[in-house]
């Protein structure tokens, strides 16, 4: 998605549709997008047009997300990994 | 070269309690298996010593040729409550930032809330003369796909 917003603005379907990804999931994975502020939408009629914001950020405010994203994915790792590791047999 | 300090926080709720959380923490084997890169980074050092004043290191060339470079000291730590730490960031030979990050752990029904703070002072300026033009935002972009390809494959799985 990122690749695709680096081009050019693009709709939601237009974003969707290389993607083997059901468009709700779409629709997910561009809000984690729009809160790290990596991304702007806006609706024209029924069109909601997507536009990467990364080159209008300053150097350390795309840090800052970047941190704060690299962050956020470690803990859907921990998550997986609490998810499937044998407990340790204390009580839980 | 400016100066930024800012702060952020991640919080979360986990289906596990203190004790398993922390000790997802505490050894190289647990802490492996979730703090991780994507499969295509190289790994060049990974040094792991957890204890109050002991440090780990996390360096990996990133497939666009990119190497970042973690290094952090364990500040504090209490059992099933807390760590604290700060850690140095670098990509090549730029230092983007010193970081405090506090940690705690707080049993809640039967699970933990965990409550991540960030308190950085982050550098910049000078960066493009450091690593060249042609890295700047590309190099950034990658890291980020990888990242949110990462976060892809595991919703698929």
């Amino acid at each position: 998605m990122i690749e695709r917003l680096s081009l050019g603005p693009a709709s939601v379907s237009e974003l969707a549709q290389p993607l083997p990804m059901t468009l709700s999931a779409v629709t997910q994975h561009l809000k984690v997008l729009e809160d790290a502020g990596l991304v702007k939408s806006g609706k024209v009629g029924r069109v909601r047009t997507c536009t990467l914001q990364i080159a209008a950020m300053a150097q350390a405010e795309r840090w800052i997300t970047e941190r704060k994203c690299f962050w956020e994915q470690q803990y859907d790792q921990l998550e997986a990994y609490l998810a499937q590791a044998p407990s340790t047999g204390g009580i839980e | 070269m400016t100066i930024t300090n800012a702060t952020f926080v991640i919080e979360r709720q986990l289906d596990a309690s203190p004790s398993r959380v922390f000790a997802a923490y505490t050894t190289l084997s647990a802490k492996s298996a979730w703090f991780k890169t994507p499969s295509d980074v190289e790994v060049l050092n990974r040094d792991f010593d957890f204890r109050v004043g002991g440090k780990e290191r996390f360096r990996a060339r990133w497939a666009s040729g990119l190497v970042t470079d973690f290094q952090a000291t364990y500040h504090d730590i209490v059992e099933n409550e807390r760590i604290v730490l700060v850690y140095d960031l670098f990509h090549g030979d730029a230092k983007l930032s010193v970081s405090l990050q506090t940690i705690e752990l707080r049993a809640e029904g039967n699970g933990t809330r965990l409550l991540h703070t960030e308190q950085g002072a982050y550098f910049s300026g000078g960066q493009e003369a450091v690593d060249g033009r042609e890295h700047g935002t590309a190099w950034h972009v990658d890291n980020l796909v990888a990242i949110l390809e990462g976060r892809e494959a595991r919703a698929f799985a």
